[in-house]
């Protein structure tokens, strides 16, 4: 046995992937599967304890190989909830979807350290069956794994599911299994060997709305006048259970029940100091929507012109203003740092399949430097004429894929741009208009006829 | 007006000030024209109203994307299924350049204007441009000051605006101004005599005629204008330039609209011209040999030509006509001479709305206190003949009638309103205003002689002012009123009050229409009638059968014989013409009360006026008392037809008013006849909020055997 593990890790070196430490076990894991909404939000809190002899600097995390869904945000905290560095790695066998957690204080022998993985998974539900009619209730399953997936042995175990329904058509019943209210709790499981795997299935109901925003496009557009102007592109798609048979008014102006897999209207958040908002589509303004000020936010409740149901997409834009002076800063005298979000929030849950975000900055900016959140595709810059522009303002174009809730960070830009440059358009205006009164005075005061003009001979 | 700087010093500074007031009165004018017609932007928001402006609409959208000649060779897949349209050979493309061509202006400035935005607003600035040439037309006709009222009035006269208020983007909105551009340039020409005014004449005429169909009006109107001169003996040289100008120069342009071709020589609409063109040359050339000729040779000439010509053209005449060179009459100019004519013979045209004759009432409605100061106006115009003068007075009589032919051509109407009551206001206040002026009677010997002929002059002098001054208040207090409850709804957007007094807002087309935009496959027919197919192609963008371009009558009878069938028949219609889907707009709910159920004896009308169709009889729609009715007492026929059955799928069930059954239809005011019914062949796919539309997909066949 022994050899085995020499010869194991001789070969492990050999394809230069990270090396598993069989001694650290975890001690406890309490894993909580949240399925409420459309996402799959797993968190786990981990204690590790090192068994063997040398400290561990670090430890590794391996996805599940055929999850179904795909991972969209995955972090790790520490005990002290702060946040813990991840790098993609490889293992044995693990090509993909293999992190490595670099612990802030490495772990000396026969200590515990703790750490919380929270990961979200999109796509991981899936309606069972896949279409059903109007009445009918939406039913999802989830394919998941009765034990945590991880690379070391553990010692005990517990997972709950929470779902958002009591009404639970059938799940997996690996022994110790309970259910109370809408929480599935399985386990505590002890002595798990490394890598298991046991397919642990949940089919129940679930009727909050499942709506992907199949491309999201941003553009934010600064000007130095004082204002950044904000527009988004939608798409939106229900992803549920698809409607089989005919949609009828008469029974859904009837079924006034709030829990229904159609969705009506969902709520957007925007920046407090948002004005000038405006919600249209290709045919002109949707009337439909409400706007609430908030303490420290402006709530928008949009309601697409038509309820979505299973299958149903329809998208529009959205667009706002907000002050420059909140987002973007002056560093030194030619240099300004914007901050702004690469994502905005689209409605609680969400799940953006993809996004481009457009930043338009100021005519004639120089040395723009850019710093993401998290990694992102940058595309080509582009130019873009505004109005009266001599010379292009240039586009950055950032793309990304698979993005939720916790995505909603920073972006920040760092330019250099002379302020003399804002009165650039003014003069040129000015001038143009003072040459064309030029040309009215003096054409005016030429007499280009032939002939004397008929007026002098009158009186 | 600008040209004249070099002056004595006195005249100098009066004329300026002139200048400055006639400038400023205009500015002002051209302003209003634009600002009132902005009501539905700011009530509703910025959006293409109606029907045929969102084809227009369209195809402006594509032109300035894709180019002219793209345009110009469109094939238009989504419209006539399975037929198809060919776009650029049947439209007037005036209006889609004109908008493109402000697009692409604007966007060299880099002046990001949407293109929708300059649909919207080209109907208001192409008003002030009209306020602004009406000025100039009139001041050739009449006076500088009778313009600058003539100015005032038109920029704000209901008639006009009814038909270009922003987002009401239809031809007849530029081709006004085109209209009263060709008349200017035409009295120019008339005036002058010379070959560079007739020149601009044919060049605004060709953009008349690449703008709207009613340059036939014009085409004719001028020709009667030479025929009168003639008669009247004012037949100079100078008319002889200009028209000959104007008619080479204009028709061959005019042939170069693909819509127009060979018409010009061709129809019988444009004879009058031709002929008129041909008469001028004779005279001209009578009148050439009357100076070269003894008195006797020249009238032997002339009784031999006069016959020989006359049964020469009544030949040539009668083998064209015959051999279908010239072609017949079209329906449409029937209608024009005989109002009854539509309504007997062709159920297509009289079933629009706007083809119906004028109401005396909607004269009024129109032109308020122009009604009665047109005949002042075309009195001041007699007392004072002009060439000028003659050719107004033929433009206001001829149209006074179209308009009271067809209500759309009021607006052709409207100008010449404004014109003649310009004349008679600023003739009339000229003359009052004289005698108002007390401050120094004593300085003027003249005026002094004058006042002893009459009493009280200055007082009635006040109150001759006082009273068109009352008038000219009445009517921008009128006018303003009517353009902003009648003319400024977008029909798109309907709004409500509701019983608290707020504001109910339905969109519900908007709301199917996209709803068929986004959840539809790519190449799905919708079936509707002809009136929503614009819209739906514009906003849907799906193909549809037939649309508001109605010219295929066989076509929109076979989609009416559709509606007005039984189910198992409709289904055959409906597979033979490959539909999927159903659109029908209902207003049962909302008491929104120009619905399908409403129009529907017109799709029984127009499906029964075919061969095809011939099963479909009117009087089966009727109950026995010979009402149309939809509760218990109507037809079986009615209650159970497509149409039917569409508009009151599970209606019967829905309660729409206080104290009233369930199925209380608040358009017609009755309990629906046929409550419990199952569709066999369609199933509904979506009704909108209000249930103004509702769409329903058709089935497949079923499998074999099943």
């Amino acid at each position: 046995m022994y050899k085995f593990v020499v010869l194991f890790i001789c070969m492990c070196s050999v394809i230069s992937a990270e090396q598993i430490n069989q001694l650290v076990i975890n001690k406890n894991v309490e894993r909580t599967i949240d399925l409420t909404s459309q996402l799959v939000k797993i968190t786990a809190t981990i204690t590790l304890e090192n068994t063997g002899k040398d400290t561990v600097r670090n430890y590794l995390i391996v996805l599940e190989p055929d999850t179904v869904g795909n991972l969209s945000y995955i972090s790790v905290k520490d005990s002290l909830k702060e946040d813990l560095k991840l790098t993609p790695s490889k293992v044995e066998k693990h090509e993909k979807d293999v992190y490595s957690v670099q612990l802030k204080q490495p772990l000396a022998t026969g200590r515990t350290a703790g750490i919380i993985l929270e990961a979200v998974f999109t796509k991981g539900l899936v309606p069972y069956p896949n279409s059903i009619t109007q009445k009918e209730k939406q039913l999802v399953r989830y394919f998941g794994n009765h034990y945590f997936y991880t690379p070391y042995a553990t010692s005990k175990q517990t997972t709950s599911v929470t779902l958002s329904s009591r009404s639970v058509e059938s799940y997996t019943k690996l022994k110790p299994v309970s259910q109370s209210d809408s929480t599935l709790t399985y386990g505590p499981y002890s002595d798990i060997p490394a890598f298991s795997q046991d397919r642990m299935i949940v089919h129940y109901e679930n009727n909050s709305p499942f709506l992907t925003v199949t491309r999201l496009e941003r553009l934010i557009e600064i000007s130095h006048w004082g204002n950044i102007a904000v527009e988004e592109n939608i798409e939106i798609l229900h992803t549920g259970a698809k409607l089989k048979g005919p949609f009828s008014r008469y029974d859904y102006q009837r079924d006034t029940g709030s829990s229904h897999h159609s969705i009506k209207s969902y709520r957007t958040i925007l920046p407090a100091a948002a004005y000038n908002i405006y919600y249209r589509d290709s045919n002109g303004n949707i009337s439909t929507s409400q706007v609430r000020t908030r303490k420290d936010w402006i709530e928008l409740e949009l309601r697409p012109r038509f309820p979505l149901f299973g299958g149903w997409r329809s998208s529009y834009t959205l667009g706002y203003s907000v002050p420059s002076y909140q987002y973007l800063y002056r560093k030194s005298s030619t240099e300004y740092v914007l901050n702004m979000r690469l994502l905005d929030h689209v409605f609680d849950d969400m799940h953006v399949e993809e996004l481009e975000t457009k930043v338009v900055l100021p005519v004639g900016v120089t040395e723009v430097q850019i710093k993401t959140p998290y990694e992102v595709q940058r595309l080509p810059d582009g130019v873009t004429f505004k109005y009266l522009d001599q010379f292009g303002r240039s586009v950055i174009k950032l793309r990304k894929t698979n993005l939720v809730e916790q995505h909603i960070q920073d972006l920040e830009i760092v330019y250099h741009w002379r302020s003399g440059l804002l009165l650039l358009e003014p003069v040129l205006l000015a001038l143009a208009l003072y040459v064309l009164f030029i040309i009215v005075i003096i054409y005016v005061r030429l007499d280009f006829s032939i002939h004397k003009p008929e007026h002098a001979k009158k009186e | 007006m600008l040209g004249f700087g070099k002056k004595g010093a006195i005249s100098n500074s009066a004329e300026k000030q002139e200048t400055l007031l006639t400038l400023s009165i205009l500015t002002l004018a051209a302003i209003l024209s634009f600002a009132t017609r902005l009501f539905s932007v700011l009530r509703f928001e910025s959006v293409i109203h109606e029907f045929d402006p969102y084809f227009n609409y369209r195809t402006t959208k594509f032109l300035a994307e894709e180019g002219f000649y793209a345009f110009h060779n469109w094939f238009d897949d989504r419209a006539w299924y399975p037929l198809g349209r060919i776009i650029g050979g049947t439209i007037y493309p005036g209006l889609m350049v004109t908008s493109a061509a402000f697009y692409h202006l604007c966007w060299l400035f880099n002046i990001t204007i949407d293109i929708r935005n300059v649909c919207v607003f080209l109907a208001p600035l192409f008003s002030s441009f009209t306020t602004i040439i009406t000025y100039l037309l009139t001041k050739e006709v009449k006076n500088a000051g009778a313009g600058l009222v003539a100015a005032a009035m038109v920029s704000i006269v209901p008639g006009y605006i009814s038909r270009s208020v922003a987002g009401s983007y239809d031809n007849e909105g530029i081709a006004i101004f085109c209209m009263l551009l060709t008349y200017y340039t035409w009295i120019k020409a008339v005036k002058t005599g010379t070959i560079l005014w007739g020149t601009f004449a044919a060049l605004a005429y060709f953009y008349m005629v690449s703008s709207w169909g009613g340059y036939v009006f014009l085409i004719n109107l001028i020709p009667l204008h030479v025929i009168t001169l003639m008669v009247t003996g004012r037949f100079s040289h100078r008319i002889y330039i200009a028209y000959s100008t104007l008619y080479c120069v204009g028709t061959i342009l005019s042939m170069q609209i693909s819509f127009v071709g060979f018409q010009p020589v061709q129809s019988s609409e444009h004879m009058l011209a031709l002929g008129v063109f041909g008469l001028c040359q004779i005279y001209a050339f009578v009148d050439y040999l009357r100076s070269k000729l003894t008195k006797n040779d020249f009238d032997v000439l002339f009784n031999f030509l006069i016959y020989t010509v006359g049964i020469l053209f009544i030949v040539v005449f009668g083998v064209l006509t015959l051999s279908g060179k010239i072609s017949p009459w079209t329906g449409r100019f029937y209608s024009l001479l005989d109002p009854s004519y539509a309504k007997n013979h062709i159920p297509i045209i009289a079933s629009v709305s706007e083809h119906q004759p004028t109401s005396w009432s909607s004269f009024y409605f129109d032109l308020q206190i122009l009604v009665f100061l047109f005949p002042a106006g075309l009195y001041f115009c007699f007392s004072q003949l002009t060439d000028a003068n003659i050719f107004m007075i033929l433009y206001g009589v001829t149209s006074i009638y179209f308009a009271g032919v067809m209500v759309r051509l009021m607006l052709v109407l409207a100008p010449v309103m404004c014109i003649l009551s310009g004349i008679a206001v600023s003739h009339l206040l000229t003359k009052f205003m004289k005698n108002t002026d007390t401050a120094k009677p004593s300085e003027h010997k003249k005026s002094k002689k004058l006042e002893s002929n009459y009493v009280l002059k200055n007082e009635i002098s006040s109150a001759f002012v006082g009273v068109i001054c009352l008038l000219l208040i009445s009517y921008t207090f009128h006018c303003t009123w009517v353009t902003s409850e009648a003319y400024s709804s977008p029909s798109i957007v309907l709004s409500a009050r509701s019983h608290d007094g707020g504001r109910i807002i339905f969109d519900d087309f908007r709301e199917a229409y996209y709803w068929l935009k986004m959840n539809t496959p790519e190449d799905a027919r919708i079936m509707s009638w002809w009136d929503y197919g614009y819209q739906i192609t514009a906003m849907a963008n799906r193909t549809i059968l037939v649309d508001n371009n109605t010219w295929n009558n066989t076509h929109i009878s076979r989609v009416g014989q559709a509606m007005a069938s039984s189910e198992e028949k409709a289904y055959e219609i409906m597979k033979e013409l490959d539909v999927d889907y159903v659109l029908v707009i209902f207003g049962g709910l909302t008491g929104y009360s120009s619905d399908d159920i409403n129009k529907f004896l017109w799709m029984v009308r127009i499906g029964g006026s075919t061969d095809r169709g011939a099963h479909i009889k009117e009087w089966n729609y009727y109950s026995s008392s010979g009402e149309f009715r939809v509760d218990k007492e109507g037809s079986q026929t009615l209650l159970n037809c497509l149409m039917y059955k569409m508009c009151y799928y599970r209606f019967g069930q829905v309660y729409t008013e206080g104290g009233k059954p369930p199925g209380y239809d608040r358009v017609r005011g009755a309990e629906i006849g046929n409550k419990d019914f199952e569709l066999d062949v369609l199933e509904e796919a979506y009704t909108t909020e209000h249930w103004l539309v509702r769409i329903y997909k058709v089935k497949d066949l079923p499998n074999r055997g099943v």
